[in-house]
């Protein structure tokens, strides 16, 4: 029993810590996922808010160079279109070029640099240059007038043809001296007054627009890569170097004019944007480049990690709590279940034993009975034996005679209960088998009636009978003779002197029914006659010795028919039995 | 009307003085260039440059003979005046050593400049009532482009010749040159800036020849 409860336990144990697993497997997958997704997300958040970011910074600082560009462009046309510019170029006056243009071109060259913050509005040259008919640039007389260039800057402003449109390009400036800048340039053609066609190109060269200074809070470095020169001056000159080949890579790999990838700056990670600054120009391809530490989304990342990391945490606890919940609420009826179908089975095997030992019993004490019959028979004839021996001596007074004749008797007696009780057990053991043939019931019954009136001790009573001859039953005669021995007996000797005995029968095709009715003190109706060793209360000379009523029913219901009281009132008691009907015997009555 | 009638006084008004030195005349027509526009009697003439060449429109042609011949004495200043924001006469024929005035006839300024290697002088922003009238002399032979710095579009042209024979077709492209000197010379039409045409000419007193470009 012991064992049964420690393993149902274990079980339900078992249970829980597979269920607990299962919503643990589940939480930690979907926090692995979240994880997954978040870091994705973050990412390409990260990642797409610097891009816009950046492409809102370099939208607008498109948007202010358009509008300079555009601003420039008239005052480049308006200058391209003056007349001495034209008769300098037309009327082969190329050394008046320079000196005409100096008075046309003095309100952009002349005055100090304007402040940053009005650099937007300001169009303050720092330089400019006229370009032959081959794109060459025509070198001016006075170079203080025109904006001091060095050889290999001044280089940079010539174009490999003249161009019919407005062209934007960057030039790195004064490279030899160290402080390095950026210009940016923009040629403007000049358009012959006699063919239309381009005869020469203005360029002219200003501080570039720069990305405002705010984005240097969120660490955002901008600069300009062009002719394969990074410039960008915040950072250190080996970063600029690493960066520098990094770029010209990517930038030579790829046709598209803007992108993004990761680059570590002093071994920080940082994501670097560029974007063509003067797509489709003659000029040299230049880009703008930021560089953005990643620092601040690695830190958001972190955050994030942190929390998705607490969230799966508080997920698993809640998974735990929860597992052990629904493992208790889930185990609790399959405990239950456990617990019946362990009762269950304690009762069925009780019951089992029970049935066993009862079967055991009553076999024991079928085979008693049957035993006990066996045992008793031979010791009752001996003394029978001996009482007839005894009767049939002389000698003694009368009286002695009397008693051995009424031993006698009883000794008979003892052997027809001895008889009915072994009869009764082999029933209860099941032994007994009614071996069917047609038997005469009336034949019988006139027998029983006949032996009935020759008894000696038979009281006055009247007898009737209704019954026709040739009544067959289906049954063993010798179990048929018992019932209707006993039903007969019983009428005589529960009647009264002077009583009447009413024996009927009649077959109903299937059945044949025999009623026994007798006069005589009734039966209270509470009194269970059939019951096995039952005595009647009523008190009467002649009591039975109790199983004859008993053993007559078993026999009817062994032959497939039954026995019962029909009625016991009015001084009138009445039985009934039923045989099955002989096949084929007889005549409906 | 007042305009052409000035050119033709222009052009006798050049070549009366010279007259009485010689006797030969050369006369016949040049080809102009086909004009796009019909002729109109009172249309005035302008520069117009097409490929880059400089022509009247409606297309003239000043015919002359080349060879170097003694100034002379005294030469009257010429004029070349700015009205409608054009100049007047467009095409001005002069020789070498003779003065030109600009007298504006404009309400608005101008600014008459050359940057022409025959002459390059630029005469500064003036009104009409600017005086004296601003006057250039042009000492060197060759075509002078005039410009306005003001109105860019203003094109006038002064052709400085060596020689004093020289004289401007009418429409159709007739000329006469009357009163040149005996002797072998070449007789030259020029079209536009880049159109000069010539044919060698014997000249003998008391004739008068006939000769058509091309």
């Amino acid at each position: 029993m012991r064992s049964a409860v420690q393993s149902r336990d274990e079980g339900v144990a078992s249970f829980r810590t597979r269920l607990f697993t299962a919503i643990m497997v589940i939480v930690a997958t979907l926090t692995a996922l979240g994880f997954y997704l978040a870091q994705r997300k973050v990412t390409a958040d990260a990642e797409r808010n610097l891009q816009e970011n950046f492409q809102a910074e370099i939208s607008s600082l498109h948007k202010l160079e358009e509008l300079r560009h555009a601003a420039l462009a008239e005052r480049c046309k308006v200058l391209a279109a003056k007349p001495r510019i034209h008769a300098a170029m037309e009327d082969n006056a190329i050394d008046l070029l320079y000196p005409s243009a100096k008075d046309e071109l003095r309100d952009l060259m002349e005055g100090d640099e304007p402040p940053p913050e009005e650099a937007t509005q300001s169009l303050h040259a720092k330089f400019y240059r006229f370009l032959d008919n081959t794109g060459a640039v025509i070198r001016p007389p006075n170079p203080y007038d025109v904006g001091e260039l060095d050889a290999k800057t001044e280089a940079q402003l010539a174009l490999s043809r003249l161009p019919d449109t407005q062209q934007i390009g960057y030039i790195r400036g004064n490279a030899e001296t160290g402080s390095a800048t950026i210009d940016e340039v923009i040629a403007v053609p000049i358009f012959s007054s006699y063919t239309g066609e381009v005869i020469s190109a203005l360029v002219i060269g200003f501080k570039p627009l720069e990305l405002e200074e705010k984005n240097a809070e969120v660490g955002l470095r901008s600069g300009v890569w062009v002719n394969g020169q990074l410039h960008l001056p915040s950072l250190r000159k080996a970063a600029q170097a690493s960066l520098n080949e990094k770029i010209a890579s990517v930038v030579k790999n790829s046709d598209r004019e803007q992108d993004s990838f990761r680059v570590n700056v002093d071994s920080a990670p940082q994501l670097l944007f560029y974007k063509q600054l003067n797509p489709g120009s003659l000029f040299p391809a230049a880009y703008e480049i930021c560089v953005y530490p990643l620092a601040y989304s690695m830190a958001e990342l972190h955050r994030l990690r942190w929390q998705i990391g607490g969230a799966g945490v508080l997920l698993l606890l809640g998974g735990f709590v929860a597992s052990h919940v629904v493992a208790l609420r889930f185990s609790a009826p399959v405990k239950k279940l456990a617990l019946d179908s362990e009762e269950n089975r304690e009762q069925r095997q009780r019951a089992e034993a029970a049935l066993a030992s009862t079967a055991q019993e009553l076999e024991r004490s079928t085979r008693y009975s049957a035993d006990a019959s066996h045992q008793l028979k031979s010791p009752v004839t001996v003394v029978r034996v001996g009482l007839e021996a005894l009767l049939k001596r002389e000698g003694f007074k009368p009286q002695v005679y009397e008693e051995l004749s009424a031993l006698l008797h009883q000794t008979h007696r003892l052997t027809g209960v001895i008889d009915d009780l072994l009869l009764l057990s082999r029933m209860d053991a099941g032994h007994l088998r009614i071996a069917s043939t047609p038997v005469n019931l009336s034949e019988l019954v006139d027998q029983w009636l006949d032996d009935l009136s020759a008894l000696p001790d038979s009281p006055d009573v009247k007898i009737e009978k209704e019954f026709t001859a040739g009544l067959f039953v289906a049954g063993e005669k010798r179990y048929t003779s018992l019932i209707v021995q006993n039903l007969l007996e019983n009428a005589r000797k529960y009647n009264r002197p002077g009583g009447l005995i009413r024996v009927s029968a009649h077959s109903n095709g299937r059945n044949v029914v025999l009623s026994i009715g007798n006069t005589g003190p009734t039966i209270p109706p509470d009194e269970n006659i059939f019951e096995r060793f039952h005595h009647r209360s009523t008190p009467s000379a002649a009591s039975g010795h109790g199983i004859g009523l008993n053993l007559a029913r078993e026999l009817a219901r062994l032959h497939g028919g039954d026995l019962c009281l029909l009625r016991s009132e009015n001084d009138w008691t009445e039985f009934e039995v039923r045989f099955p009907a002989a096949d084929g015997v007889n005549a409906v009555a | 009307m007042r305009l052409r009638g000035l050119l033709w006084f222009n052009a006798v008004f050049f070549i009366m003085p010279v007259a009485p030195f010689a006797s030969v005349v050369v006369e016949g027509r040049v080809e102009l260039p086909k004009s796009h526009s019909a002729p109109v009697q009172a249309k005035r003439y302008e520069i117009v440059t097409k490929g880059g060449v400089l022509s009247t429109q409606p297309p003239l042609a000043v015919v002359y003979l080349e060879g170097a011949f003694p100034r002379p004495v005294s030469s009257a200043t010429k004029e070349v005046a700015q009205k409608d924001l054009t100049f007047v006469p467009a095409l001005l024929p002069i020789q070498v050593g003779t003065r030109v005035a600009f007298p504006n006839l404009d309400d608005t300024y101008h600014n008459i400049f050359s940057y022409s290697p025959a002459k390059r002088f630029d005469l500064g922003r003036y009104r009409p009532e600017e005086r004296p009238i601003p006057t250039q002399a042009f000492d060197k032979p060759g075509l002078v482009t005039l410009r306005c710095d003001i109105h860019e579009h203003m094109r006038g042209l002064i052709l400085v010749l060596k020689s004093q024979y020289f004289v401007m077709t009418d429409m159709d492209g007739h000329f006469r040159l009357s009163g040149l000197p005996a002797g072998h010379y070449t007789l030259k039409a020029w079209i536009d800036s880049r159109t000069t045409l010539e044919k060698p000419v014997e000249l003998k007193d008391g004739q008068t020849l006939h000769v058509d470009f091309p």
